[in-house]
């Protein structure tokens, strides 16, 4: 007798647990991102920064008190199997909202699947200036900042320390790269920087020493290079066997060098400068705390890709709370020059071009670890919108 | 106008030349144990680019334990040995009388590549690890600035290749191994222990995929997806050269690399790919045996 009433005491406690779960249908969040290939690293940073986010969400009552749910797929840094993984989560997994691609050209390629399933995405990595620039679209969000940002900010310190400098170029061959170079090629003219070439490399480079020749024939005194990941690595550690770092400044895009890779570097990497939308130094107390969430998560620390990425979720869970639902159009709307708190500080999504307008500083890399060198405003980097679709 | 060609020659195209050699002989490394394993089992290995992998993944975790790099040299290719004997017994061999083996090999190899890869990721991390380079600095000659370990690559790269080529030509295993290839029934009745060879073989030439990966892993640190790094090229290498041939994988791996780099000194650096992968093309619609024949014919 006692042992059937404690079973339908289970039950009954069964029952009104599953009732709890069933009032509130989670809001879906596809993720579609690098898992592997040589871009895993920061794929890994944009999962590590999304699912910290979430978790805090849900256990503050979620989105309008409905949970967070994340689905991944991996999207190899190529944009033909994105767009697969990406029709897959809108049509399969229904859901409301998509984030992760790293790739330029697969976020570019994603946000024309996002605009035929009628629905919002968002990129926390890409830099490619197109991405809300001539190829801007009104259904894609950026909230890192863009290349043009990027350099804005590095070719104001370079102008003071490296005054008239020859700049050679080194990207890897697509959207990101030739974007990241032209960008920065414009700010350094601007401030006076002469240019000795440039030569795109294909993305998963094996050695990079055949591009010596033309790097070698040019005698620069500065290299800027946007290649990622484990490129970087590859790239960096050739220079160094070859005696090309002696008496040449490596800057870069703020992907080149990151706590993924920055290991594996090693001393090659000592004086890389670079702008940057975050740093994991950022002296603040919003920062401090999420830096020491992250670490205790994942045991290292944030860079900028798991930054930006846990900023997204808090900023779609605004846009979301501000329009009282996950309709894309009402969401469009909420997402309108939207202001919301990161750990690097305040952000505006710019309602003409959907770029997030935020501070931007310079890093420079001092025995192994990024300290801050330099800090432009978020106005002065933005630049102007040339997105004209919308 | 004299000094300026010799400083071009000297800054410029004599470091291109170099390094074109250096990753010749890289590629070389890699496609040795592909040629061997084709030219011998007619076994496409399209997990080659893995096993390459997982020597270097080992290398990194002995040097972490301890291992001296002159020891890993060593111990490494031993380690891969049984590797590779366990894989050809276990996996290959059972699909190798099948009637369509070229198709079920290269679909079970390649299947075998993905497992490879993640679990590697699973043990390793998707992160690059990258071994101290056991020899530092470079040496200047007449004015070239030569890194030292790409230097001693070259020279272990030579060493290697030699090695094996004796190996194959010149002694009694080695001769059991082409009277295999060349005709398996007629080398079993003769008394040749033809699955013992077949499986030696596979093992030896994973074995030396382990070799390049300890050999290259300081140069292009380690990763997961590494193996897919110089698949193409060593294939590419092998069919040009003539599938199972050890003199034409030498001689297609130095051309190819220096068509490489002078290719990207004087055309683009995008355009070497398509350049070698087209002379792969050619080759293959003139004469699709390739620059030489194969093993067992040789």
């Amino acid at each position: 007798m006692r042992q059937i009433k404690t079973t339908a005491l289970a039950a009954l406690m069964s029952a009104t647990a599953l009732t709890t779960v069933y009032a509130a249908d989670p809001i879906k969040i596809g993720v579609v991102t690098p898992l592997s290939g040589t871009y895993a690293g920061i794929g890994q940073q944009v999962k590590w920064g999304l699912e910290l986010a979430t978790k805090e969400v849900n256990a503050a009552g979620g989105i309008m008190g409905r949970p967070v749910e994340l689905i991944f797929e991996d999207e190899e840094a190529n944009p033909a199997v994105a767009v697969q993984k990406a029709d897959k989560v809108f049509q399969v997994n229904k859901v409301d909202f998509l984030t992760g691609t790293v790739n330029s050209g697969s976020t570019l390629a994603v946000g024309q699947v996002a605009e035929r399933a009628g629905k919002l995405m968002a990129t926390t990595v890409s830099f490619a200036d197109s991405i809300t620039g001539d190829k801007c679209s009104p259904n894609v969000y950026r909230v890192n900042a863009r290349a043009g940002q990027q350099s804005a900010a590095l070719a104001v310190w370079m102008s003071k320390d490296k005054p008239k400098a020859k700049v050679f170029y080194l990207g890897p061959d697509y959207e990101m790269g030739r974007s990241t170079v032209a960008a920065f090629k414009q700010s350094a003219e601007k401030v006076g920087a002469q240019t000795g070439g440039e030569v795109f490399a294909p993305l998963d480079s094996k050695d990079y020493t055949q591009y010596f020749g033309q790097l070698r024939a040019a005698r620069p005194q500065v290299l800027y290079t946007s290649v990622a990941g484990n490129d970087t690595v590859r790239l960096f550690t050739q220079l160094q066997e070859f005696g090309l770092l002696n008496n040449l400044t490596v800057v870069g895009a703020s992907g080149t060098v990151t706590a993924q890779n920055i290991g594996a570097i090693g001393k090659a990497a000592e004086g890389f400068v670079t702008g940057v939308g975050y740093s994991a130094e950022i002296d603040t107390p919003e920062n401090k705390k999420f830096v020491e969430a992250f670490k205790a998560a994942n045991k290292i620390d944030p860079d900028l890709y798991g930054a930006d990425s846990y900023g997204l979720i808090y900023a779609y869970k605004a846009a979301v709370e501000k329009a009282k639902s996950t309709d894309t159009d009402k969401v469009r709307e909420a997402f309108k020059d939207l202001t919301w708190k990161t750990p690097q500080g305040e952000k505006t999504l710019r309602a003409g071009d959907h770029q997030a307008v935020q501070t931007m500083y310079v890093v420079r890399v001092n025995n192994g670890k990024f300290g801050i060198v330099g800090q432009v405003k978020g106005e002065d980097a933005i630049g102007a919108d040339t997105c004209t679709r919308f | 106008m004299m000094a300026g060609a010799f400083d071009y020659f000297q800054f410029v195209l004599a470091p291109q030349i170099v390094i074109g050699l250096v990753l010749g002989v890289a590629v070389i490394l890699v496609a040795l144990g592909l040629t061997i394993i084709f030219g011998l089992l007619d076994v496409i290995n399209m997990s080659h680019g893995e096993f390459y992998a997982l020597g270097a993944f080992i290398s990194v975790s002995l040097a972490a334990l301890g291992v001296p790099f002159w020891l890993l040299l060593v111990l490494v290719p031993a380690l891969m040995l049984p590797i590779g004997y366990a894989v050809e017994r276990l996996l290959i061999q059972r699909v190798f009388h099948s009637p369509d083996r070229h198709v079920t090999t290269l679909l079970l190899t390649f299947g075998l590549a993905l497992v490879l890869e993640d679990v590697f990721r699973l043990i390793w991390g998707p992160n690059p690890l990258r071994p101290e380079t056991p020899i530092r600095g470079a040496i200047e000659v007449a004015g070239l600035f030569l890194p030292l370990y790409r230097v001693f690559m070259i020279g272990i790269g030579a060493l290697i290749i030699i090695g094996t080529a004796l190996i194959v030509y010149r002694t009694r295993i080695g001769a059991m191994v082409r009277a295999a290839a060349f005709d398996r029934n007629m080398a079993a009745s003769l008394g040749v222990p033809v699955q013992l060879v077949y499986a030696g073989a596979f093992a030896f030439g994973v074995s030396l995929a382990g070799l390049a990966g300890v050999l290259l892993a300081p140069l292009y640190s380690v990763f997961p997806t590494m193996g897919r790094d110089f698949i193409l090229m060593a294939f590419t290498v092998v069919i040009v050269g003539g599938m199972g041939s050890i003199a034409g994988a030498v001689v297609a791996g130095l051309f190819l690399t220096q068509v490489q780099a002078i290719a990207s000194l004087y055309i683009s650096p995008v355009w070497t790919d398509p350049i070698v992968f087209g002379i792969m093309v050619i080759m293959l619609m003139v004469r699709p045996q390739g620059l030489f024949g194969r093993l067992g014919h040789a």
